[in-house]
């Protein structure tokens, strides 16, 4: 008998994103058997994203977005827009590092950290107000926020493009519509080579330990993002505002507080950990903008959002939803990469669709996703007579 | 339905909540055609619970359901609607954006494609007129009052074919002469061979109405009575035990009214939902330490006069003070931030956020100050409501969703009497309580008033619970009020003839 939980399982959650993961990899291998690629390989290639170091990047990147989309869908606040504020958060970055304080030459480290410092902050500030102009719109025109911080990823789309041909054009990139490239005094990446010992398992765990130091600012930054969810969840009334806000407006209201206030809060802050995460990815990893902006971060904004639905709104389980998708999406690119596969699609008349198999895997997962919350909402039970 | 007999037998019902809430066990009862069952206990009882898993919105973790010698297996509601088993709950389950007759297409298989309309319509018009309250098929769900709604909801088990129909606290809410009017349409269903269950906290309508009378104490039976045998006595004892010697309708000692008003309102006018003046020129004081009860038929201002002194309907003429400050129009927020608690109407709409456990649901109006909550101040606190009003729950970490519907109202008036400090608005404070809770929850108020010198308005349709709580009396009609009374030395039929005038 199937039936509708009273009380989620026991590690139900952690289970069901497994089984939904296993789903959406069969299913993928499915697809891609039926037009003649071998599921060996298919199953290879996924396989071996699941224990690339390359993965890493993608991971730290897509779990602070989960977690500040996290936010908002805990008060049932739909925002969409992470690619917007991405990219509204990028805007004070670029021009502290390529316009106001450029330089070719070395500065003192007092200025580099306060650049960087400035950076970060007015980057949380611009991803926050961003945030905060679709919620205001949402609390005081009444308009459903999912079109409006759809609408306002275009606008910042167009806003940072206008930037990046006018006052953010480059002078130093031979005409190239782009940026300068943010001096290495405001860079935040850590460089390190480590040797090949020539074992390969060795190898792979020391890539991992590479990875982990390129992006260490990345992971401490994460670390915060990770607590400071946790905290605003379990330890502070706003947190739990939001969590009221999202199973009944209507006894916030009763209870004395301004919905308003806490739609628009709530935005601003999801809104300021999607800025966050915009600095340290232009300090430590794109270290420009270039026009046409749109293809410039794989669409994060939106995978975020995939993240967060995975994670079941459940704090501890984003960073495992992230890695999922994370590896999942870099098997897509794999696959769209390898060769064996091109010549598979030649042969089946598919040549050049290889691009649209990451998105063959988002779908399959966006499937299994439905068995997942199945799942997590319904159990099955035997009935003694 | 027709005389086609008809026997139900729930046999041995044992059902277990998360956190090893027993709520039934080795429940069994039994219903045939023609016959009309009240079903009742304290708070907590399993009286809900034993219906929902006769309609199949729970399952047992052990027993059986049994129709005519034929073992059901009731997964869910649809199951239970194909061998015409309804039941209709205390919130309407209507589409508010959708007509009254579209509401009752819903849902409805085998019908011709276009004839459900008008089956539908000619059904609610007959059904409206038989009960006495008017309702079109053309009517929006949205525009409809809550007796109305409630209306629709049994006109619609009707389409459906129902043959037992459950009513879950499904009368509780409308004024008395509807609820009569209701009782006298159940009885005729009951005549034309259908069966009635009602579970209803109010005992002496249930010894009128009821052929036979089930009493749950604890999730076990603790009696059955037919009509002949039933009287209150009998039934407060099966239901509370030697408890039951708690249960009074005495006046409690009157109290020593302050000098300085605390609530204060001045020839108030208040829209209600429709847009139609639903509060005329009300001008009312209650000073501290008073208990002032507005008596009155649903639907004649007293919810919206309550809601616009707590700050959350608009006032467009007049003045509200609280504690001598000017509060009119400025919003719930300041208001509740004076330490004036609210028992809103339909509190477990407006009253609790039913994802989120008590500790949440406690916490979230308790802490206004500090930004970062001091979880182990408010913990001491729901455990002390928790204790006071004997809520049943494995913990204060338990979600509020699945506690009965009694014991969510004590986590509703519990928190609210706490937070009360200045004053107390409250709008019917013991609907869906047991008559013991009922008498504690009064005397907290009174207490309240009396020790702690808070100010209490409330509204009620139930006179003894007027009579017994008020110092003051007021009666509200068609907007207007009348008053103060003193319930001393005012009869009842005096303020009963102010009530129907």
């Amino acid at each position: 008998m199937v039936l509708r939980r009273t009380r989620p399982l026991k590690h139900g959650k952690l289970t069901t994103i497994t089984l939904s993961l296993v789903a959406g990899i069969l299913l993928y291998t499915f697809i891609l058997a039926a037009i003649g690629v071998s599921p060996l390989l298919t199953l290879s290639i996924i396989s071996s994203s699941f224990i690339s170091s390359g993965v890493i990047k993608d991971f730290i990147v897509l779990t602070v977005l989960g977690y500040a989309l996290l936010v908002a869908f805990k008060g049932s606040l739909w925002n969409i827009g992470a690619e917007g504020q991405f990219y509204m958060g990028a805007v004070p970055v670029i021009y502290l590092t390529t316009v106001a304080f450029y330089t070719m030459g070395s500065v003192s480290i007092a200025q580099s950290i306060l650049v960087i410092t400035g950076s970060v902050i007015l980057a949380i500030v611009f991803g926050a107000l961003w945030g905060a102009i679709a919620g205001a719109i949402k609390a005081y025109a009444g308009v459903d926020e999912v079109p409006v911080t759809l609408i306002l990823n275009y606008i910042a789309y167009y806003l940072v493009n206008i930037l990046i041909l006018g006052p953010f054009q480059g002078k130093y990139v031979y005409g190239y519509k782009r940026t300068d490239l943010i001096p290495e005094a405001y860079q935040l990446g850590i460089k390190i080579q480590l040797a090949s010992t020539g074992n390969p398992i060795i190898d792979g765990v020391l890539s991992y330990v590479r990875e982990m130091i390129i992006f260490g600012w990345w992971l401490l930054g994460l670390a915060m993002v990770v607590f400071l969810v946790w905290w605003f969840f379990n330890k502070t009334s706003l947190g739990l505002k939001v969590k009221v806000l999202g199973s009944n407006p209507d006894y916030l209201v009763t209870a004395g507080w301004d919905v308003k206030k806490v739609t628009i809060a709530t935005f601003a802050i999801s809104g300021a950990i999607v800025g966050f995460m915009s600095a340290l990815y232009l300090l430590g990893y794109l270290l420009r903008l270039e026009y046409p902006i749109e293809g410039q971060t794989a669409g994060y904004g939106y995978l975020a959002i995939l993240v967060a639905w995975l994670s079941l709104l459940d704090i501890t389980l984003v960073p495992v939803s992230a890695y999922i998708i994370s590896s999942l999406t870099n098997a897509g690119i794999a696959q769209s990469s390898s060769p064996e596969v091109k010549q598979f699609l030649t042969q089946a008349g598919f040549a050049g669709a290889e691009l649209s198999f990451r998105w063959v895997m988002i779908g399959s997962i966006l499937l299994t996703y439905s068995v997942l919350r199945f799942l997590s909402d319904y159990e099955v039970r035997v009935i003694r007579k | 339905m027709g005389s086609q007999q008809l026997e139900l037998v729930l046999k041995d019902i044992t059902k277990t909540f998360p956190g090893g809430v027993i709520a039934l066990q080795d429940v069994s009862m039994k219903l045939k055609n023609g016959e009309f069952i009240a079903l009742l206990g304290e708070n907590g009882a399993g009286k809900s619970t034993l219906m929902k898993i006769l309609y199949g919105i729970y399952t047992p973790d052990k027993g059986s359901i049994i129709l005519n010698d034929e073992e059901l297996s009731i997964r869910k509601p649809s199951d239970a609607i194909r061998r015409g088993i309804i039941m209709v709950s205390q919130s309407p389950q209507l589409i508010d954006r959708l007509t009254v007759a579209e509401n009752l297409t819903l849902g409805l298989e085998n019908v011709k494609p276009f004839a459900g309309f008008s089956r539908a319509s000619i059904m609610i018009k007959e059904y409206s007129m038989k009960v006495g309250v008017k309702i079109k098929p053309d009517d929006k769900v949205w525009s409809l009052t809550y007796t109305q709604k409630q209306l629709v909801e049994i006109v619609r088990a009707l389409v459906l074919g129902a043959k037992i129909l459950i009513l879950d606290e499904a009368l509780t809410y409308l004024p008395l002469e509807e609820r009569k009017k209701f009782y006298v349409f159940l009885q005729e269903f009951k005549r034309k061979g259908g069966a009635v269950v009602v579970i209803t906290h109010k005992i002496p309508e249930a010894l009128e109405v009821a052929d036979r009378i089930v009493v749950l104490r604890k999730g076990r039976v603790s009696g059955e009575l037919t009509r002949e045998e039933a009287t209150l006595e009998k039934v407060r004892e099966l239901m509370f035990a030697e408890a039951a010697r708690e249960i009074t309708y005495e006046r409690l000692p009157s109290s020593v009214k302050g000098e300085r008003p605390v609530i204060k309102a001045e020839d108030l006018w208040v829209q209600g939902d429709f847009g139609v003046p639903a509060v005329k020129g009300v001008s009312i004081e209650v000073k501290e330490g008073e208990v002032a009860g507005i008596a009155g038929v649903v639907g004649n201002g007293q919810r919206e006069l309550l809601e616009a002194l707590i700050g959350l309907r608009r006032i467009d003429k007049g003045r509200v003070h609280i504690d001598g400050v000017d509060v009119t129009n400025k919003g719930i927020g300041n208001i509740r931030n004076m330490g004036v608690g609210f028992i809103p109407d339909l509190p477990l709409r407006y009253g609790v956020s039913q994802d989120n456990n008590i500790i949440e649901n406690i916490a979230v109006l308790f802490h206004r100050e500090k930004f970062v909550i001091d979880w182990d101040r408010v913990q001491g606190l729901t455990r002390d409501i928790i204790k006071t009003f004997k809520i049943l729950t494995p913990s204060e970490f338990y979600p509020v969703k699945i506690l009965s519907g009694g014991n969510l109202m004590k986590v509703v008036v519990g928190r609210e009497l706490n937070y009360s400090r200045r004053a107390l608005i409250a709008y019917n404070p013991t609907r869906a309580l047991d008559e013991i809770t009922a008498v504690q929850v009064r005397r907290i108020i009174k207490d309240k008033a009396m020790n702690e010198r808070i100010a209490v308005i409330f509204a009620s349709e139930d006179l003894d619970e007027v009579y017994q709580l008020s110092d003051t009396i007021y009666v509200m009609n068609s907007g207007k009020i009348h008053g103060p009374f003193d319930p001393e030395t005012t009869p009842r039929d005096e303020i009963e003839r102010l009530m129907v005038m």
